[in-house]
């Protein structure tokens, strides 16, 4: 186990050496979420232009909540998407030839091994926009509150993760899944909004199913001071819930991969 | 140059030739009967696309019906019916104009596609086309399900005359020319830099907000709904879902048919044009 | 209307140079790079000239890099020359008009240029459309293809299921469709097992027969341009080293012959010998020995173009 953390970290400086090559790479990364954060707060604006509330959340504390799927979402570019979509492409042309011999250990290097680097302007552009948005709030941040909100934004993280790895597991039946990226990107989306805004039976699926709501929602309810230690208690059993299901699923799908032929 | 012509060998064939007309039809029927065949049999796959694409209009419908609620039912006379039929018509017009991506265009290149492309008397936004014609097919039967539990769920107000459902059913092919040829454009940009999804992303992002993809171009500030007027985005999204949904006389259905007219001779001429550059580009500098 | 041509492939100082940047490694080279671009020039094909006759095969020879797949590519019209002109069928390649393209085919070996999903059949279909082809000299030209290279039974399976050399047929075939008057193929054996090869080589071979098209074959298995080629084109760093037939290839590079004699007591003996001491050698074997079998050979021909590339590499 502690051999796999090891290689993964190998693999994972030897990424970043790799990216950092690539100088041109980081201004193109700035610019493109740079753009993005302009989309969503001409998006803000707009919404804002016509309403002073959205579901009893102010505009300063919208931008939160786009500001914490920014950064989440510069998480999930640079270190879970390319490495499920590595996983992904190795089962579909049969290269995941490694995972057949330490089925225990493969989850770790499966996950850590790609990197994109530049992909972290997201989270330092993401960082801007909640920084302006907790400032207009005006309420003041304690330490506590802002703690909470590291701590569920890691299980946000964590729970994307685990929401990944299961879609991914499920390419070792169904073979062909180029639409994962797409599929991703359009739902996470959801995430711009504060979960409450979305009827019943979409609220639900978009917190348990795809748990963007817990990984999105949440932290930014920390932040704006909208946070019950019930959904604290909850977010943290479903995430710990997630984990285990998540690592039981993936052992599942190996043994079955290892065990059909190739 | 020498005097006396060589004999030319008596087995070379006379190249009979079928009229193009025929030759152009067969080869969109032949594209888009074998892309029917295909997508047919990944019907999960088409599936779970369909659901990642239907998510972003849902999204807005949510959150402008929310925003309409709070302010006593409608924004600026828009209800919450007709939002639900505004972005539930924008699944069916966002389905027709999917074309082939500008970022594909780099994957062209490298695996050679583009030259085969160039070895061949076709120009390829014959393909581009017609596969995706070929495409609409299938995505629009599966659609239909996840079509008909929108209307459920949302309540859409969907009252459109005959003549609106003539104008509709040909405005969304004019988005798709318009749409294809310009991404095949943009596309192009490849073979100049490889920067070019910078340039990609500034060309969506206007898209996003100048074409009605974001929301009704009428609850956008004056200034954006007068610039969108001179830009082809309009046309890809906001006439057509309009013309089915919205309030248009005769004589406004007609004119914007017209207008996306105009557009597809305007990209047209441009995409030539810079299908001519690009080649003589390409063959310069090496592939 | 074709104006009478001499030759169907008409080159005169040919030349491509590409102009590739500088990389170095290294922080501040990087840096100073962003600023100040260098570059390079790689003269690919450096002043070549040939002419070849309708229905003749010519193969190509040289090592990777020497310029054979990017002469191809110029007499095909995917690449501009930097100078020098060809002329092809009386069109001028890079003009790439309509009707050039549609009498003549470019086949590179490992690529696709069919359907990648689809079966061959709805390919040859599209291909069928694309050139404009009357549908019985379609449905003729195709079942002849397909029977000559034995594909009937691959046609129906979507390509990407094919092995490499079963694709490498249906390519062939579907690049054939339009009975094309001259066919460049570059590498078409590449990759493909020795059984393969043999057929493709036949087929090139009764194609050329049947329809009197002409070939160009670049290729770095001497097997294929010994199979199929009269005359061959020796090129190395863009340059055409030798141009001629492949006997008498032997007899300008070829420095030694092989003298292999079988003796009376049963051993067999190999000499290798420099070629002007050929004839003393022979004797003095006779004269020394028993002798009940003496051949005198030329050397294979991959030693001997081995030995003109060595002599280029140095010179």
């Amino acid at each position: 186990m502690i051999r796999s953390f090891r290689l993964a970290a190998l693999y994972f400086r030897l990424g970043a050496l790799n990216e950092l090559q690539y100088r041109a790479n980081f201004f193109v990364a700035l610019f493109q979420s740079a753009l993005a954060v302009s989309v969503g707060l001409v998006v803000l604006a707009l919404v804002y232009s016509h309403t002073t509330t959205l579901n009893g959340w102010k505009q300063p504390e919208l931008m939160v909540v786009l500001g914490v799927q920014i950064l989440l979402g510069g998480i999930i570019h640079a270190t879970i998407q390319p490495n499920m979509q590595q996983l992904v492409d190795e089962v579909r042309d049969g290269k995941l030839d490694f995972a057949l011999t330490k089925p225990e250990d493969a989850q770790v290097l499966i996950s850590l091994r790609a990197l994109r680097l530049w992909q972290f302007t997201e989270v330092i552009s993401g960082s801007a926009v909640i920084g302006v948005g907790v400032y207009r709030i005006d309420a003041g941040l304690g330490l506590w509150r802002s703690l909470a909100f590291v701590a569920l934004l890691l299980m946000g993280a964590l729970l994307l993760y685990c929401f990944w790895l299961i879609l991914a597991t499920g390419s070792f039946w169904i073979v062909n899944m180029w639409f994962l990226s797409d599929l991703f990107e359009g739902i996470y989306q959801v995430g711009r909004w504060p979960i409450g805004v979305y009827p019943g039976w979409l609220r639900y699926s978009m917190s348990y199913l795809v748990p963007i709501g817990f990984a999105v929602t949440v932290p930014a309810q920390a932040l704006t001071n909208r946070l019950g230690w019930e959904t604290v208690v909850i977010a943290l059993g479903f995430g710990a819930a997630l984990v285990v299901f998540t690592r039981w699923f993936w052992r599942f799908g190996l043994k079955r991969y290892s065990g059909a032929s190739a | 140059m020498p005097a006396l012509p060589a004999p030319e060998r008596a087995s070379a064939p006379a190249i009979r030739r079928e009229l193009w007309l025929r030759s152009m039809f067969d080869f969109y029927a032949t594209g888009i009967r074998t892309q029917i065949q295909t997508q047919f049999q990944y019907p999960a796959a088409t599936y779970m696309y369909t659901l990642g694409m239907v998510a972003e209009p849902v999204i807005y419908l949510v959150v402008w019906t929310t925003i309409a609620k709070s302010q006593g039912g409608a924004v600026q006379g828009i209800g919450t019916a007709q939002f639900a039929a505004y972005y539930i018509v924008w699944t069916f017009v966002r389905a027709m104009n999917i074309v082939f991506t500008p970022y594909g265009w780099e994957w062209r290149i490298r695996e050679g596609e583009l030259s085969g492309h160039l070895l061949r008397p076709l120009h390829p936004i014959h393909y581009d086309l017609a596969w995706f014609a070929g495409h609409k097919v299938p995505w629009l039967v599966m659609y239909l399900p996840i079509g008909v539990g929108l209307t459920l769920i949302f309540h859409p107000a969907l009252h459109p005359r005959p003549l609106e459902i003539v104008v509709f059913l040909i405005a969304i092919w004019g988005a798709y020319l318009i749409r294809s040829l310009n991404n095949f454009i943009l596309g192009m940009i490849t073979i100049w830099t490889t920067r070019a999804s910078a340039i990609f992303e500034v060309w969506f992002l206007s898209e996003l907000l100048l074409s009605g993809r974001l929301l009704p171009l009428t609850l956008m500030p004056h200034w954006v709904q007068s610039l969108s007027n001179w830009l082809p985005f309009k046309w890809t999204f906001y006439f057509p879902i309009e013309s089915l949904v919205g309030d248009m006389s005769n004589i406004e259905l007609v004119k914007g048919l017209g207008t996306q007219l105009l557009w597809i001779g305007v990209c047209t001429a441009l995409m030539r044009g810079a299908w001519k550059l690009s080649v003589r580009h390409y063959s310069a500098v090496g592939n | 209307m074709l104006r009478p041509v001499a030759g169907v492939v008409e080159v005169s100082g040919l030349t491509k140079v590409f102009r590739v940047p500088e990389r170095e490694a290294g922080l501040r080279a990087s840096l100073r790079s962003l600023v100040n671009r260098q570059w390079r020039e790689v003269r690919a094909v450096d002043g070549i000239s040939f002419e070849i006759e309708a229905g003749e095969v010519v193969g190509f020879l040289g090592p990777n890099g020497a310029g054979k797949t990017t002469t191809l590519k110029m007499l095909s019209g995917l690449l501009y020359p930097t100078s020098g002109g060809g002329s092809v069928l009386g069109h001028v390649p890079s003009k790439r008009e309509r009707d050039y393209l549609r009498r003549m085919t470019l086949v590179m070996g490992n690529r696709n240029q069919l359907q990648w999903d689809l079966p061959a059949l709805d390919s040859f279909e599209l291909n069928r459309a694309i050139y404009r082809l009357p549908r019985e000299d379609f449905l003729r030209t195709r079942d002849e293809l397909i029977e000559l290279l034995d594909v009937g039974d691959l046609v129906r399976k979507p390509v990407r299921n094919l092995s490499l050399g079963e694709r490498m047929k249906v390519e062939v075939v579907g690049s054939l469709l339009h009975l094309p008057q001259v066919l460049f193929l570059d590498e078409p054996t590449i990759g493909l097992d020795v059984t393969m090869q043999k057929r493709i080589r036949n087929f090139i071979a009764e194609y050329n027969q049947r329809h009197g098209a002409t070939v160009l074959l670049t290729s770095h298995y001497m097997a294929d341009v010994e199979a199929l080629c009269k005359r061959v084109i020796v090129i190395h760093h863009g340059r055409i080293l030798f141009d001629g037939s492949l006997s008498s290839l032997g007899d300008r590079f070829a420095a030694y012959k092989t003298i292999e004699a079988v003796l009376a007591d049963g051993a067999r003996i190999t000499l290798k010998v420099p070629k002007h001491e050929t004839s003393e050698a022979t004797a003095r074997l006779l004269a020394e020995h028993e002798v009940h079998d003496l051949t005198v050979e030329d050397p294979p021909i991959e030693d001997v173009i081995e030995q003109v590339f060595a002599t280029e590499a140095t010179a």
